[in-house]
Order: structure tokens, then sequence, then C-alpha cells
């Protein structure tokens, strides 16, 4: 029975049938003392791949907190995975956080402790046997290529094996929802990147919600499929990251040949903001309120400039954050 | 499925079904982590060492006993000759010697045993506070263990638990082996007859568990380090009895000065528990019993809000 369970290749549980989404907060609001932490938080997001961005100081970590049942909101109320986070305050919540894996950000390693052993007590601590938690161990940091270094101890883990060994025990139990806080801080390029595939792996082929907690957006621009953006305890902006990046109907590539010196100088001066140019005839412009795109080719007639292409551009993630969060 | 595009490679990547249990084996899961932790330390293992000695002497100091006490005759022999030479009876030599050492399944037996392995049992734990709980605060991992489907009072329950098992494998086992063995070498009706020490032994020994695992708890979670741990141990259990002896005996103050000495407290109630006259106690000028059980359980109540609010300030994400 134990090694029907271990082979058991269903998907992961995920939200059941009559809620759509994997986390719903209603008004969340959260004080410190006087201090207000989270204000109004009001999210529906579905299952997926998920970024959570804001500066420090933003309200992620206490997002986060509540949404593992670990603090209960001063208002409001909110579910994640069905689990209603007010209603299970009276047991700590330790159902809901059997259903999640928790990367933290700083090392929270045990001296002392072997890498099998460690993943090993974290499947025990959620709840596994312990048989069924040292197999598991020596499986996930097989997959996770920790294999060679699951006999030593903790300390002597480098920066980029401490990380995947944090991914080790918050994946050892096979939770549905994996909340990642600052996945990729400390590591070099390379470790970063094979990080973030590794993420994006875990979310798109074998159906894990990932919910990114960073301040990185190119973690979330690698990673994600929605965004939610958090700045002084409110949200900013939440949606689907290609669907926000598109809403800007005030940005254009152009395809351009010819002298274009007179013509960008031409656009300055009506107003339009050149964003980029790389030298080779394309550039990308954020044009003012009444703009029409015919003026595009009235200016460029007129400096005998030819448009060879021109498409709506959308807006890069550090755009939008920075136009979501009023900082220039 | 993609190709892999990583140097980590998820394809043999296999989800796991299978029933999760309540919180409570987290607890058991803690505790065994950190007994082992302990038990890599090579350190530990002369202290274990001399712990076991302590019990072999009593085990056997009883037994040796019992068998000359069945060997030897009555009748009085002649040692040495002439002037130098005396006449000793070797059964009242036995006799005095048993007296002396108090290995006779009294109570006597198990206070004595006690205090012993409880001093050793002291310098162990101030060396372990730190591998067993300091290290937690000290490098950051308490948002590993709370992170998981586990209260803060689990977390800290799991480590109690091993402070006890520790505790208990050092003192409370072995006292009742002795019980046990002295039974064995005396009658059935020792057992009977001397129930009440099994059961003072007991009592003693989970009042040590509770107040030295309490103490230890707060103070590496406090100190976290292990030589600010040891000073402050060896302040608590070596300064204060030695302060109190001072203030009592040469300044002649009220013998509830004693009560600082919270080794002094834990041996009176210790006693009380054993059923032990207040007058074979060695140290003179003691307070009342009810006096220490009350410091006990204010250094208890101290210790526990102590860690529930530092416990209530560790932040998790």
């Amino acid at each position: 029975m134990k090694g029907r369970q271990i082979l058991d290749t269903s998907p992961p549980m995920l939200p059941e049938s009559g809620s759509e989404f994997l986390i719903e907060l209603h008004g969340v609001t959260h004080r410190y003392g006087r201090m207000t932490a989270l204000r109004d938080v009001t999210l529906q997001i579905p299952p997926g791949r998920i970024g959570l961005l804001g500066p420090n100081g933003a309200g992620k970590s206490t997002l986060l907190k509540i949404l593992m049942g670990l603090i209960v909101p001063t208002q409001g109320r909110g579910r994640i995975l069905q689990h209603d986070l007010i209603a299970g305050r009276g047991t700590g919540n330790w159902r809901l956080r059997q259903q999640i894996g928790f990367m933290p950000e700083a090392d929270a390693l045990v001296p002392g402790m072997k890498g099998v052993e460690y993943v090993a007590l974290a499947g025990e601590l959620v709840g596994m046997p312990r048989r069924q938690a040292q197999r598991r161990a020596h499986e996930i940091l097989t997959y996770l290529e920790l294999e060679d270094a699951r006999y030593r101890k903790l300390e002597e883990y480098s920066t980029g094996m401490k990380q995947r060994l944090k991914l080790a025990q918050a994946l050892v139990h096979d939770p549905p929802v994996l909340l990642l806080d600052e996945p990729t801080s400390a590591l070099d390029p390379a470790g970063r990147s094979a990080m973030l595939r590794l993420l994006l792996q875990m979310g798109r082929d074998f159906g894990k919600s990932l919910l990114l907690s960073t301040h990185l957006l190119g973690d979330v621009e690698q990673v994600c499929e929605r965004v939610v953006i958090l700045f002084s305890g409110e949200v900013r902006g939440q949606g689907a990251v290609r669907e926000l990046c598109s809403r800007r109907h005030d940005r254009y590539r152009l395809q351009i040949q010819g002298d274009a010196r007179a013509f960008l100088e031409e656009l300055r001066q009506e107003g339009v903001e050149i964003t980029s140019e790389n030298g080779r005839g394309e550039i990308r412009v954020v044009v003012p309120r009444d703009w029409q795109t015919r003026n595009f080719f009235l200016l460029a007639d007129h400096h005998d400039v030819l448009i060879r292409g021109m498409i709506r551009d959308d807006e890069s993630l550090e755009e939008l954050f920075y136009r979501m969060v009023n900082l220039p | 499925m993609n190709a892999p595009s990583s140097p980590v490679i998820l394809l043999g990547y296999r989800p796991w079904r299978g029933a999760l249990r309540g919180p409570w084996y987290g607890m058991w899961a803690i505790a065994r982590s950190s007994l082992f932790l302990l038990l890599r330390r090579k350190m530990f293992w002369a202290l274990y060492g001399v712990s076991a000695m302590v019990f072999l002497l009593f085990f056997y100091g009883q037994y040796l006993h019992s068998w000359l006490q069945t060997q030897i005759p009555d009748e009085p022999i002649r040692l040495g000759s002439g002037m130098v030479g005396a006449t000793v009876k070797p059964k009242e030599l036995i006799d005095i010697f048993r007296k002396i050492l108090h290995l006779d399944g009294s109570g006597y037996t198990f206070r004595n045993f006690i205090k012993f392995e409880s001093q050793i049992v002291m310098i162990v734990l101030a060396l372990a506070g730190a591998v067993l709980i300091g290290n937690d605060f000290r490098f950051g991992s308490l948002p590993f263990y709370l992170s998981k489907p586990l209260h803060r009072w689990h977390y800290l329950g799991g480590k109690f638990l091993a402070v006890g098992i520790l505790i208990n494998l050092m003192i409370t086992l072995p006292a009742v082996l002795l019980f046990v063995e002295y039974g064995f070498i005396d009658s059935w009706d020792y057992y009977w007859d001397s129930i009440h020490l099994l059961v003072g032994i007991v009592i003693f020994g989970a009042l040590i568990t509770i107040v030295l695992g309490l103490l230890l708890l707060a103070t590496a979670t406090w100190l976290r380090r292990t030589m600010p741990i040891i000073m402050v141990w060896t302040t608590l259990f070596v300064f204060s009895g030695g302060l109190s002896d001072l203030l009592v005996i040469s300044f002649r103050l009220d013998s509830r000065w004693r009560l600082i000495d919270i080794w002094n407290n834990l041996y009176l109630v210790g006693n009380w528990c054993l059923q032990m006259d207040p007058a074979t106690i060695p140290t003179p000028f003691q307070p009342r019993y009810s006096e220490a059980a009350a410091v006990l359980v204010v250094v208890c109540l101290a210790c526990f809000a102590y860690l529930n609010r530092r416990l209530q300030a560790v932040e998790v994400a």
C-alpha cells in the first residue's frame, strides 16, 4: 500500500470544484499596533504561477503569513485552498499548512544536521510517517541533483545548494501550493537562472501553484503568469502579466527606414516620448493622449522617412510596476 | 513533457499521496532529531560515561553489601597480634559502611543517587542548551519549524520532550532500576513496603525534568551560545548555593535566604517526595518544603511566560 502511495501519479490536489480561485481575500486589513501593514486587500487568484511583487515594506511578508494561516487579519476574510483563514484560527490552521510548501528567504537550516535528515524532518513535521518521509527525502534530493551532497552537514552546503535544499524541504510532501519567499536571493546568475527554470517546470509540468514573493521583476517575468503588485500595504494592480502589460494604448513600436534624426526630433516636439532606439530602425515610443496614429505617417512623409511597420507595444513589467506604484 | 532545459532534471519527479498525521507527531520528530544532534557530540559521551559510573557504583555497591552480609560470619575475628591487634565484628563493620554510604534501598540511597546524577545532568544541560534550542534562534532555524503545520507550543513541546528524555534517562530510569534491584536482593516485600519510594523517585524525576527543562529552554532561548549559558547556570546552581550558605550560616540571616538556591529548593522538594525527615538534610538551617515548592512554581511560571513572549516574537515569513 505504501509503495502504491509513492508511485501514484495522479495530479496534485487543486481547489475543489465550486471555487475556481486558489486565493480569495476580501477587504483584508492587518495592523501591527498603529502601523497598518495591509490595507483593504481584495484578491481573487486562480491556481497557477503567481508573482507577488513589491518593494521592502510593501506588506508581502504579512500577506504570506496570512496566507499560511500564521496570523489572522485584523479585518476582512479570506480563503486559500478552500480553507477559511478566520474559521481555522482555532486549530492554528495546521491543516492548511499541510497543503502548503513554504520556502523561506532566510537560510532556516538546522546546524549539525545532514541534508537528507533535514528534508526527512521537514516531511515528518508536516505529518508524513517517518519511513515515507525518509524515502521521499532521498527521492526529492535526487530530483534536485543533491544526491551526492545529501549526507553532508548543512553548514558545508554552498548558497545554491542551500536554496535547492530549502526547495526540497518545501516539496517533500508534494504540496499543491508552494509559497516562495525570494527564492533567488544571493544566487549567482547561473544559479538564479537554474532556480527559475526549476520553478517554471514545477508550475508548468507538475501542476503546482506557485506564489513567488520577490522584489526582482525579472523573476516574475520569467516564471509567473499572473502578478499582484503590492505597495504600502495596498494592492496596486493584479492580473495576468501579459494582459496587464498590454493594457496601455499609448505605446507603439515602429520600424522605419531613412534618416530618422529630423523625424524623431519632430516627434519629440509633438510630445511623443522616444523610449528606445536601437540604431537599426526600430524605435519604441509613448504618445500623448490625443495622438492619432496617422500623425506618424504624416511626419514621416514630411521627412522622407518610410514607416515599414507599426505595432502596439507592450509595457515591460518594470514599467508597469513603477507606473502602478507611482514611482519615476 | 518538454525536454529539460536546465541542469536540474525533474523528469523523475513523482507525486506523493498519503495520509498526513496531526501536529503531535511533529513534536516527537523534533525531540528525536534534537536528541540525535546531542548524541553526535563526542564531548557529551564523557559525561554520559561519568553518569553511568555513578549508577554502576550504586548498583554494584548495593549488591556487594548485600552479598557481604550473607557471606561474613557473626563471630568476631582477631586482626593483628599483641598490642597492635584488635578484635572486630565483620558484620558490624559492614553495617557501619552501609550507614555511611546508605546503600540500603532507603530514601537516603535514592536521594543521594539523584543528587549525584543531577549534578552531572546540570553540566550536560548547560553544554547542550545551545545545540538543543539556542542554535535555532541563533541561526534562524525557527521559520523552518514554524512554517510547518505546528503551533509554537508544539515546537517548544518537542524540545522539552528531548530535554525530558535526556534527564529521565540519566536520573529517573537508573533510580527506578536501583529500586528494582534492591527488591531482588532484599525480598519481594520491599516493593510493597517501599512503594512510596518508587512514587517519590518518579515525582522527584518529574520535578527535576520540569524545572531544569523550562530553565534550560528559557536560558538557551535568551542567551543562545554555550558559554553564556554555562555562566548563567553556574550562577544559578553553584554561586547561589555558596551565597545562600554565606548569608544563612556566616551572616546568620533568615533561613529563607536559602530559597535563592534553585538546586537546594529542588533538593528540599525531592526530600518531601521521598518522605524524608527534614532533620536528615545535611545542610543546616533550611526553609520549609512548601516555601521551596512555591519558589519553584514561580521560577517555572517566569520561564513559561518568557518563552511564550520570546516565541511569539519570532517572524516566520
